[in-house]
């Protein structure tokens, strides 16, 4: 081969083409074969999934007043990495977040890049903070949009509503139940940053627009509410009870108009509360109900036909020696029809409905009757109660089980009870929700009422509540439940307390009254529970107690139901010589 | 010698000058609209970005008046001015109520009503 310069020329063009061939290659490679891996680098470094995040729902009472609802609040950060002037910045910010200067000093100064420095700070200083920083130029310090819970009513209704934690979840009453539905869903969108880190919108990507939480409507109705939890304060200033709980309920449809525990705490404050204040005692503490829990005695004794109200049963004189053990009542009765066993209370005639029953047969209604199962109402933590199979009876417990001794029953399965003899023997879910709706108030779901059983006839319930009307009369152990102008009809119960180690804790009662108003077309039924109330021990009984509780609840609930009273108005009878002349033993 | 210069120019070609200087106008139109409307899109994006934040700032403020309100106007906040006096309220006494329909008296089950003093307070 010559080596001329045609031979040169060709050597370089040739040099030239593998050069270029080589980069045209190398290119291919990265943008077809490599596309995707690089694409996907680049993208990690200016594109960002920008999350957006959805508002949780709102908690309205049956009026549409706002029970729980969201305040936009942010969370100040730190980017190590961007810091200026710390000093200055330490300065600033413990001044304006009113932090102690050492703690934000460390934060700033340790290992980490990212430092939460405070978190739900209201905007008014946020703004602030943020404007003195612009001021003094000084870099570092974000500003994260969040938002926080607030629950205008604070202690009120404080077991049902319940509170979320600082990721937002409900984590104890409705909040907890119906996380799923008050959560929404968060969006997002893709967007790119320059170099100073503000969004080129020009560029932004894909996006899914945020569904706010849905607003969930209770059943329970503020303005009863009030009532109640402003009888239960009166209450716990006169006696000083361990624990108390007020239950209110449509018994035609189950649904809570009012429910409230003592004690309590501020939903706003929910650091502070112990956690014996934060337990939502209606459902999830378990109490001997005493003698209201002779109405499902009594009315499984109606409904099997043992009886009739007006069949007398003799009642002993006081003292039954059943199964070796004596039985007493608190005072000699001889003959009482069934319907006076119920008002007069006695322990001895409830003990031979049930015995006339047999185990099986009582157990069966007391099953029927909804206790010793979860009544299913939206409230997490609910327990089912203690109700022993007829199997682990000990000899006497057919003497026992019906005066309420000897089983654990909650107060909203008591109430509930109470609700299906007031409800012509039908037992219903009780309800503490009664809708869901979206937050322009499209309806997502209504929660119609749920029949569980026909606990009893008709016509027996009809019975058993014309007996509960003479409890709450001159003659009965609840004179002091009696509103004026109303026909009511309930039942009295004073149990010794169960001792944390077993057995009975001497001189510490549970006094319970479990009433209806209007007896005739009931509108609500009410219960009312205190546990161990400081007072005399001769009126530490229902009847004197929770009776007189219930008696103001209604009379006011009655008030702002516009019920009509049905009865005359006669002359009073002070409620002082009924509880002389008629001493309610239970 | 003005004959002779004359001869040595060259002769323009007026229709191919004209195409020139047209296609270069649109080419330099067209560069600069490019760079003006991708400076509109991002003027644009910028005062998108400065409405959503007005917006979103907006939206804020009325959460937080809404909060208020509620706060203001909740049971526990007006029972508590009633006790401090700002409010006053006056119950409705039994005989301004009139009532539509008589008491009807059920004359099958008699029992005394009883009427609770303790409970009148």
């Amino acid at each position: 081969m010559k080596w001329n310069s045609r031979t040169r020329c060709a050597l370089v063009c040739l040099g030239f083409v593998l050069l270029f061939s080589a980069f045209s290659f190398r290119l291919i490679y990265l943008q077809m074969i490599k596309h995707e891996q690089y694409a996907g680098l680049a993208a990690e470094k200016h594109v960002y999934k920008q999350p957006i995040f959805a508002g949780r729902g709102t908690i309205l009472d049956a009026n549409n007043e706002v029970l729980a609802h969201n305040v936009p609040v942010e969370t100040v950060v730190a980017d190590a990495t961007h810091l200026t002037d710390i000093e200055a910045t330490v300065d600033l910010v413990s001044g304006e977040l009113k932090l102690p200067r050492v703690e934000i000093s460390e934060k700033l100064h340790g290992d980490r890049r990212y430092i939460v420095l405070k978190r739900e700070v209201p905007k008014a200083i946020s703004d602030s903070l943020r404007q003195k920083l612009r001021t003094q130029n000084l870099r570092g310090i974000y500003f994260e949009q969040d938002a926080t819970r607030i629950y205008p009513n604070g202690v009120m209704l404080c077991h049902v509503i319940g509170f979320t934690d600082f990721e937002h979840r409900g984590i104890q009453g409705v909040e907890g139940s119906l996380d799923e539905y008050l959560r929404g869903q968060d969006g997002y969108r893709y967007i790119e940053h320059n170099r100073a880190g503000q969004e080129l919108v020009l560029y932004r990507g894909q996006e899914r627009a945020p569904r706010n939480g849905y607003q969930v409507h209770l059943t329970v109705d503020l303005n009863l509410q009030n009532i109640v939890e402003n009888e239960l304060d009166a209450a716990m200033r006169e006696y000083s009870p361990k624990k108390a709980t007020i239950i209110l309920m449509r018994p035609q449809t189950g649904e809570i108009l009012a429910m409230a525990n003592r004690p309590a705490f501020d939903l706003n404050k929910r650091s502070e509360a112990k956690p014996e204040q934060m337990k939502n005692r209606a459902i999830s503490d378990m109490m001997e109900p005493g003698s209201t829990f002779k109405i499902v005695t009594a009315a499984a004794a109606l409904n099997e036909h043992k009886f009739r109200l007006d069949s007398y049963i003799f009642c002993e004189k006081g003292i039954w020696n059943y199964g070796g053990t004596p039985l007493h009542d608190h005072a000699a009765f001889t003959d009482l029809s069934v319907k006076d066993i119920l008002i007069k209370s006695s322990n001895i005639g409830a003990a031979k409905l049930a015995v006339s029953l047999g185990d099986q047969k009582f157990y069966e209604y007391i099953r029927r009757f909804g206790f010793g199962e979860r009544t299913g109402v939206e409230l997490p933590g609910e327990i089912p109660g203690l109700i022993r199979s007829p199997q682990s009876w000990s000899k006497i417990s057919i003497t026992h089980i019906p005066m309420g001794h000897e089983i654990g029953v909650t107060p909203l399965q008591m109430t509930a009870a109470m609700a299906a003899i007031a409800n012509g023997g039908k037992l219903m879910t009780p309800r503490i929700v009664k809708s869901i709706t979206t937050s322009d108030g499209k309806t997502i779901s209504t929660l119609s009422p749920i029949v569980l059983r026909q606990v009893i006839s008709p016509q027996t319930a009809s019975q058993i509540g014309s007996a509960l009307r003479g409890v709450v009369s001159d003659r009965g152990t609840a004179a002091a439940a009696a509103v004026p102008g109303f026909i009511i009809a309930g039942k009295t119960g004073t149990a010794q307390k169960v001792g944390p180690h077993g057995g009975y804790e001497k001189g510490k009662e549970v006094v319970s009254f479990c009433g209806f108003l209007p007896a005739e077309n009931p509108q609500f039924v009410g219960l009312v529970v205190l546990d161990d109330a400081q007072t005399k021990p001769e009126l530490n009984y229902g009847g004197l107690i929770a009776g007189p509780i219930f008696s103001r609840i209604a009379e006011k609930a009655a008030r702002y139901l516009d019920l009509e009273p049905h009865e005359e108005i006669r002359k009073a009878i002070p409620v002082e010589r009924v509880a002389l002349t008629n001493a309610p033993r239970h | 010698m003005n004959r002779s210069r004359r001869q040595n120019w060259n002769t323009v070609n007026a229709a191919s000058l004209a195409r020139w200087i047209v296609l270069t106008a649109f080419l330099a139109l067209t560069g600069l609209s490019y760079v003006y409307l991708t400076l509109q899109l991002y003027h644009l994006g910028d005062r998108k970005k400065a409405l959503e934040t007005e917006v979103a700032n907006l939206r804020m403020q009325n959460e937080v008046a809404s909060a208020q309100i509620a706060a203001l106007t909740s049971r526990s906040a007006l029972q508590r001015r009633l006790k401090e006096g700002y409010l006053k309220m006056i119950p409705i006494a039994e005989h301004n109520i009139v009532r539509l329909t008589m008491p009807t008296r059920n004359q099958e089950d008699a029992i005394q009503p009883v009427s609770n003093q303790r409970g009148a307070r």
